[in-house]
This record gives C-alpha cells, structure tokens and sequence, in this order.
C-alpha cells in the first residue's frame, strides 16, 4: 500500500501542501475570531485586534441577550433533530436499498422530487399546517420535519447499496429477517456513513435560520441564529458581537465533527466485510 | 433464483420500513408542494385573503419577464461549480485519507467552511476579491494582467466570483461524503491491486473511482439540487447584485416570495425550477446505468 | 419470520406513537401564552392579566425595553412583552406570519408605507377611526397624513423621520466653508466636497439608506408619474444628479467610487466619525454612535445640512423625512382595546427613552425640548447647535416613499450599471423608465 499510504517522502510534502490550502480555507473563520476581540472602531480596518478586547464576549453570556437560553434551545433541537433523521433516514433508506417491492424505485423518484422545491414556497403551507397541529411557535415545529430528510435517505441508500450483496444473503439463508438484518449487520457495517450523516444533518439544524425564524416568536424559544440577529442594529451591524456569538456557536459544530470523524476514521475493517 | 423469491416475499416489508418516514414526508413535503402547486393559478399576495384564481396568467407573465430569463442565465453560470467542487473534493478525500499527517486536524479544516458563520464568509470574500487592492486581483496583476476584473464591482464577473465562494464552501460537504465512502473500500481490493502492480493513477482511476460511484452520483444529483435552491450565501455576500447580475432563480424566487410578496408567481417559478432539476435528475437516473456500480 | 414480524409491527407503532406524542407533547408544553384559551379576554375575568406583545424593528436595549418597563411598572393589568424583528424582508415575514395567528403579536411598529399598505390590504391592521377618539391630525401634525390609507389612519405616526448631512465642522472650517444654507444644491454639494477632499479624506460619504434621498425627493415633487400616466424616471432633474454624483466619483475624486463603496464594506458612519471623510449623508440613527465617546472617540464639533436639492430652479423639491415609527394594532388581537390603550400612552410620552437614539417623539403632547436634551445629553458640546436646530428639527415639506419595491430594486439595478460604468446616463434613464412603465401596465 505504499502507493496510496504513501511514506514518508510523499507524506510530508503533501501535508505540507494541504496545510497551506487548509489554512485557505478557514480564512473567514481566522478573521471571524480577529474580529470578535476587536473593539468596534477597528472592525475593517485592522486585521487582527491592537490589543485583545473581551468586552463582547463578555456580553454576549452576561448582557442582554439569553446566550445560554439560545444555546440551549439550538443544542436541544438540533440533537433531537438530528436523532430522529437519522434513525427515520437509515430505515427508509434500508427499505429503499435492500427490499423489492412494487413501485419501489418510482416512489424513490418521488422522495427525490420534494427535494427539489424550492423552500420558499411552502412556508405558507407549513405554516398552516403547523398552526393546525398546534406546534408553530414551539421547537416541535423545527424538530418534527427535521426529523424527515429526504438527503439522508438517499445518501444512506446509496451507502446500503454499496454494502455486498453477499453479506445479506448468507444472513438470510442463516434465516435472520429484515429487522435483525438491519440493526445487526447494516447499522454497524454502514457507522461511517451514519456518521457522516449526523455531522451534515447536524450542521444544518444548527444554523437553520429561515425555519426558526418564521415559526419561533417567543424569544424565550430562539436558536442562536435568532439570537445573531440580535446584532443587527437599525441602519448597521454589531460585527464585533455578531462575530464573537459566532464564534461561540460554532465550537459545538467542531465537537460533534471531531466525534462524528472518529467513527468516519474507523471505518469498517475488510475482515468485517468479509464476513 | 432463491434469492429472489426471498425478497420478493418479504417485499410487504419495504413499505413497513418507509412508513414513518413516508407519513413525514406526505405531511412536511407533500401537502405543501400540492398547495404551492394549485397556488400557480392564483394571484396569491401573502397574508392577504382576497385571493382568485388568474388561470395562466402567471405563466404568460413568466414568460415575458426578463429577469426571469436572466436569472436562468446567471444559475447556469452558477452550476458550474458543481462538478468542479466534485473533482477537487474527491481529490482532498483522498489525500486526506490516506496520504497525510495530521488527518484529523486537516478534515476539520477542509470542513470549516461549510459550518462557517455567512456574515464573516460573506465579508472576507468581498475583500479578497476586492477589484482596487485585494490579493487576488493583486496577484493577477502581479503575473502580468493588465486590467483584471472588478469581480462582485463587476456585472459581467460577479456570477464567477460568486463560483469560486461556492467550491470553496461544498468542498468540505463533499469531501466529508467522500471520505465515508472511502472507508468502505476494503483495503485487499487495493492490495491485490497493489501486487499487480497497478500505479497509483491507475488504481485511482480504474478501482477507487467505479467503487466510489455511486457516492459520485449521490453527490451530483444533491449538489445540483442544493446549488438551485441555495441562496444564503449570494443574499450574504451581493444580495443579488450588482445590478442583479448575481439574481439566480432561487434568489428571484425568494425575492417575489418575501420581498414582493407574489406567493402565486414565486410557486409558478418554482415549479419551472422544479420541472428543471427534475428533468436533470431523471435524465442523470437513467443515464447512471452506465458509470454507476452499486 | 414471525418474530422479526411481530417486532416490525412493534416499531412501527412505536414511531407513531412518538410522532404523534411528540405533537401532542409539542402543544401540551406550548402553555406559556401563546394559545388564545389561556388568554382570555379581560372581559371574562377582570381579575386576569392582559398579555400584549409589542413588535419593534429597534433593540431591546436602545430604549424599547426601558420603555416596556415603565409601562408595566404603571399598568398592572396589562403586561406588554416586547420582541425584536429585524427589519429586513424575513424580519418583516416573520411578523406578517405571527400577526395572521392573531396571539403572537398585538401591536406592532411600520416603517414603510408600502408595507403598512400590505397589511392594511390584508386586513392584519385595525382602522384607528373605529377606536376612541384620538385626532391624529392634531396630535402629530400635517405630515401625519402621508400615512393615510385611502383616507384613514391604520397606525400612529409616532417619531420624527430625519434624513440629513452630517457635517464634520473642523473640516468645514479649515477650508473655510460656511455650513451651508438649508436650500443648497448638488453643484454646491460637489464643490464642498472637493474642497474638503484631502489625502485619506473623502469629501462626501454615503449611507445605503440615504443613497437615493435627492432622488426620492425629486419624485415626490415632481410625481412619480407624468400628466399622462408615464413613468417620470427619464426626468432631467434627475439625470442631472446622477451626472454630478458621477463626476464627484471619477472627476473630483471626492466621493468614493461605487464600486469601492460596494466591494469594501465601508463602515460609513465610523469613517466619518474618525475623520475619514467631512460629510456624511444618512439620518439620525448615526447619534447612537456619534454619542458614544468611548467606542467613537472624536474631538471635532459636528454640524448639519439638509440634503441639497438638484438645482436653484428645482421649486418642488420635497425632503425625506416627515413622520415615522407607525405603531399598529393587529386586527386579529383579541385585547385591541388594551392595546389602544398602550398605544396611545406609547406616541403621548411613554416612548421617551427612546429619544437618546434620535427618536423624537411627534405628539405634541410631549415636550420635544425635553426630547432633545435626553438625545444629547452629555455630549451638548459636540453639535453646532444653531444647524442642529435649523435641520434636524427644522420643519421641511416632507414625504413618504409609497412606491413599490419591484421598482426600487429595477431603479437600482439601472443606476448601478451607470455608476459601474457599464452603461451611459441616456440609456440608464430609458431602461429606469422602461421597467417603471411596464411595472405600472
């Protein structure tokens, strides 16, 4: 496996190289912390602060704004969120993959179709919907159909389909059924593509803005996109807060990405494969 | 033949599985679309009640309006950055794989971007593409263009600006799908591979890349659905300017919806977006018989 | 088999179960208020508290919430809430979407005519004239009619609108330069601003939200159609801004270039606050800022003008400004009465706190010296007080924008490209007045 491995003398350039692009890229993440320790007259024109000043970080967790209210609210509904589409997602997606039945692959097509309205236009639907199930203005109205991501039952289908045909059929010659197929052999054969999964799905829970901000109207009830908006001011933006709250909400994106990659690093061993 | 009766029979279990989801995704997905669909008909103004139904009215207007047109033009351009994305995501994945140190420090920064704050994306971008004294226009000059453009100054040039923000932020989310399937690779198809002695763009090219392919697929067939309806970032960095030169359909979409409040014409365009990237997807369904082995 | 049946089964029931309690759950634990059964009406049971909630595009702490607070510390039996929206179009979907429950939001704030004019259309505002008297006419004064809707007040103009030129009076003065006359005009704009052009020191900066204030203005006198129903954007008055605005930018170099104001994200209001530029269009929400010492430190007087009209022979000029801050009443609330209540309290004074972000109450109910001092206090040595007077609260003939946002947008896309150099002033006015007219077909 030298070629792909690599040793040392093709490791360490190409670490070198992918740093360099790797720092490329979190350039937006570099100013938005820079930022967030500047005091308000240096926004824009500086680059990193003259001295370090905490006072909006300070207010951000002790000032007017309920931070830890909002940091809460996101952690809750996220996670929620997050659990059900997966689970929901995985067993569609081992239904989509693994079964035939009758009309199966034009009611994939069909999945796939509502993916592609545009979200703008069935706000006033759901809106309506929600009001008549009587969750609009409570959390349920994000996590309820965040539950159901159409993406990840097509990405986990796509992984199941990867996964040998064999391994299933020795299971059910062995006359295991569908259930015990599922959560014996697919769940922990397909862990870095639930994985992967939950980290993106996870993401998109915890910086969904235009959901919260239609349905939630009680401040109690916001997210931390909500609460961003706090620092938008009448005619400009409190950058220095609005970047120090952000970069308080992402730390809980890199945790669950460090968790998440471990198990994408993990993988599945051939011999499992094997069976 | 065996294996076959065998699923056959247990095919009632397909939809036993679906159910839950399919119960969300009638009510979250479904009935809206049904209601935004007969919405096509009407002159719809939000929260206004007097609401009646103006037969075709709204496609002769669509057909007539030149934004509309635009804006098809613009999402084009704006498409671009989906397979470029792609590439060089499934070229980090690998590397990334496999091929470094510090692996996990890496991913993470590769996936920053698509977890970023919009306003500090937005805000960074305007000034490295900034047309009088950014880095990249400095570094254009410096190998030897005379005028570069004036990128998001630029009506002509913002749309590919644009672009390059976009491949910047789906690398991270491609890469991340990427690497997952990577990991399913079993490493003695490689080595036997390896024994063969196959090279490296060899096994590239011939082994990992038909084993990855239906992640390929997946990440096309999402990438293009997500890059039509995205919008966030271009109403972050342009707002659909300047002089409406980065208006993709999504974005007049959004703008009719909730800035003019024409519920009945933003459904009418999204449903021409809708029957767009549903012909693409079916095409690319029928199409991925030939490049796609599960 | 029959095992792996028997668990299916089980699962599956278990999913609906927890969807469908998860729903019930949803409204079971949604009690604090927001269900119009544990809101009942005063009527049925005196005893109780009225809940409001108040809708503001400002910040809690710039004032709203102070403002809330001595409300409720008065009025016991009615508790007002107040919640933030941002006033940009999701912020203002956001609203329209919690007026139309009817239990999410019982008085909220307009700041545009067009979208007063959605929500009248929509039927989420109460007509004032079915409430107790209150002359709205007497009480704010003839501006307060710009905000009529086919002849009827839906909301409560209650603030002064201002839109000026903040002047850095130092600059003025080493170029010896006189702060200019009320009626001055754009060709006195561009001279000033090419003498106070230096090194580092644009002579004129621009606000987005003032950005088209001539221009607006120009209309509004002129009509923003002409006798015979036509667009009026192909106007000479304002071709002749644009010209001058543009050779400010590319000739004298006294006013940033669009594209850099565009690409560079100037922070206008803290450039000029520094002295980064002499003169600075934009309104009276720049004296939050302009008051704040500590973060804004700067040791120069500063002085006003009125934006300047195109030219000397331009007679119907109008200026921004008039009144502004509408406060509504949702039609659907079930305590409109309360809400009248507060309303009537909030233009007649209660919004006073609200004065030290430049928000100066229209009722003349309230003293507006007392106003003033509250917007200035502590920093009455920093503003030339005679143009102080003079402009911001000075008595202009004024108006209010009612023309739609697809035009604005198309008016702005057309000027762009003038400013950007991508197109020429005639056809700029053509294609302005082009997509003007085929919006109003």
């Amino acid at each position: 496996m030298n070629n792909l491995a690599g040793s040392v003398k093709t490791k360490l350039p190409l670490t070198i190289v992918m740093l360099l692009a790797g720092v490329f890229m979190i350039i937006p993440f570099l100013w938005m912390i820079s930022t967030s320790f500047q005091s308000p007259s240096e926004v824009f024109v500086k680059w990193l602060p003259s001295r370090l000043d905490l006072r909006s970080h300070i207010r951000i967790w002790t000032g007017d704004y309920s931070f830890v209210s909002y940091y809460w609210n996101s952690v809750k509904v996220s996670v929620l969120g997050t659990a059900g589409a997966v689970f929901m997602s995985a067993l569609a997606a081992y239904g989509f993959a693994r079964i035939e039945f009758k009309g199966r692959d034009s009611l994939f097509l069909v999945y796939l179709s509502m993916m592609m309205i545009p979200p703008q236009v069935i706000f006033v639907p759901k809106f309506v919907i929600f009001n008549w199930m009587n969750i609009y203005n409570t959390h349920w109205a994000l996590i309820l159909p965040g539950m159901f991501s159409i993406f990840g039952v097509f990405m986990l289908r796509q992984f199941f389909m990867s996964i040998p045909k064999e391994i299933t059929e020795s299971a059910f010659m062995d006359g295991a059924g569908h259930i015990k197929i599922f959560f014996r052999l697919i769940l922990p054969l397909a862990k870095p593509a639930l994985a992967t999964f939950a980290i993106i799905d996870f993401s998109w829970h915890w910086n969904d803005y235009e959901n919260a901000l239609v349905f939630l109207t009680s401040p109690e009830l916001y997210t931390i996109p909500l609460g961003l908006q706090n620092f938008i001011l009448e005619n400009n933006i409190d950058y220095n807060g609005m970047m120090a709250a952000s970069s308080a909400a992402i730390i809980p994106m890199i945790v669950i990405f460090l968790i998440g990659q471990k198990y994408i690093i993990q993988g599945i061993s051939s011999s499992a494969v094997k069976g | 033949m065996k294996r076959r009766s065998w699923l056959q029979k247990q095919g009632w279990m397909g939809y036993a599985f679906i159910l839950p989801n399919m119960l969300g995704i009638l009510l979250f997905f479904i009935l809206p679309a049904l209601f935004s669909f007969v919405l096509m008909f009407t002159n719809y103004q939000f929260a206004n009640p007097d609401v009646s139904f103006t037969g075709l009215d709204n496609f002769k207007r669509l057909f007539q309006d030149e934004n509309f047109y635009s804006s098809i033009k613009y999402t084009a351009i704006f498409l671009l950055s989906v397979p470029v994305s792609l590439i060089l995501a499934f070229a980090v994945a690998l590397i990334l794989n496999r091929s470094v140190y510090l692996k996990g420090l890496l991913r993470g920064m590769f996936f920053l971007p698509y977890i970023s704050s919009g306003v500090a994306v937005a805000f960074v971008w305007m000034l490295l593409f900034q047309p009088t004294h950014g880095p990249i226009n400095e570094a254009l000059r410096w190998v030897g263009m005379v005028s570069p453009p004036g990128w998001f100054a630029d009506p002509d040039a913002a749309m590919y600006a644009i672009d390059v923000v976009q491949i910047w932020f789906m690398m991270g989310y491609n890469m991340i799908i990427y690497l997952a399937a990577l990991q399913e690779i079993s490493t003695e198809q490689l080595e036997a591979a390896k024994i063969d002695g196959a090279k490296t763009g060899t096994i590239t090219w011939k082994i990992i890349w038909p084993l990855v392919s239906p992640t390929t697929f997946l990440l096309l067939i999402t990438g293009l659905i997500m890059t039509m309806k995205s919008f966030s970032l271009i109403q972050a960095i342009t707002q659909g300017g300047p002089s409406g030169s980065t208006t993709i359909l999504s974005l007049y979409v959004y703008k009719t919806a909730f800035s003019y409040y024409e519920m009945g014409y933003a459904s009418t365009i999204s449903w021409f977006l809708f029957a767009v990237i549903m012909l693409i997807t079916v095409i690319q369904w029928i199409g991925q018989k030939r490049w796609v082995h599960y | 088999m029959r095992r792996s049946k028997w668990l299916v089964t089980v699962v599956c029931f278990l999913i609906t179960a927890l969807v469908i309690g998860g729903c019930s759950g949803g409204a079971g634990g949604n009690t604090n208020g927001n269900k119009p059964n544990t809101d009942p009406a005063p009527t049925d049971k005196p005893a109780e508290k009225v809940k409001l909630k108040l809708w503001g595009a400002v910040p809690a702490e710039a004032g709203p919430q102070a403002v809330v607070e001595a409300w409720n510390a008065e009025n016991p039996d009615i508790e007002v809430e107040y919640i933030r929206f941002v006033n940009d179009d999701p912020g203002n979907l956001k609203l329209d979407t919690a007026l139309m429950t009817g239990q999410d939001a019982d008085l909220y704030m307009n700041y545009q005519l067009t979208r007063l004019q959605k929500r009248v259309d929509a039927g989420l505002a109460v007509d004032l004239s079915t409430l107790t008297d209150y002359k709205v006419d007497e009480q704010m004064g003839p501006d307060a009619a710009q905000w009529k809707i086919a002849d009827k007040y839906y909301g409560l103009p209650t603030k002064k609108n201002m839109a000026f030129i903040w002047l850095n009076k130092q600059k003025l003065d080493e170029a010896g330069l006189p702060v200019p006359p009320i009626d001055w005009t754009w060709s006195d704009l561009q001279q000033y601003a090419a003498k106070l052009k230096k090194d580092n020191v644009y002579g004129l900066l621009q606000h987005e939200a003032a950005y088209t204030a001539t221009l607006d203005g120009t209309i509004a006198g002129l009509g923003v159609t002409k006798a015979d129903g036509t667009s009026n954007f192909d106007n000479p008055l304002w071709k002749q801004n644009f010209e001058i605005l543009h050779n400010m930018m590319f000739k004298d170099k006294s006013t940033p270039e669009y594209s850099e104001q565009l690409t560079s994200k100037m922070p206008v209001d803290t450039m000029f606050l520094k002295g980064e530029a002499a003169m600075l269009t934009a309104g009276e929400f720049i004296f939050r800022n302009a008051n704040n010492l500590k973060d804004y430190p700067h040791d120069f007087q500063i002085a006003f003008a009125a934006i300047p009209r195109v030219n000397k022979e331009q007679t119907d000029f109008k200026y921004p400004g008039g009144l502004g801050d509408v406060l509504s009443i949702n039609a659907k609330s079930k305590n409109q009465e309360a809400a009248w209540k507060f309303a009537q309290w909030y233009a007649d004074g209660g919004m006073l706190p609200m004065a030290s972000g430049g928000r100066i109450p229209s009722s003349k109910s309230v003293d507006s010296k007392q106003a003033i001092d509250l917007m200035l206090k502590g920093v009455e040595d920093k503003y030339d007080r005679e143009s102080l007077n003079n402009v911001v609260f000075g008595k202009f003939e004024s108006f209010q924008l009612s023309v739609p946002q697809q035009v604005i947008d198309a008016r702005k896309e057309e000027f762009e490209k003038y400013f950007l150099n991508k197109q020429d002033i005639d056809t700029t006015l053509k294609n302005m007045a082009k997509r003007h007219q085929e919006f109003i077909k």
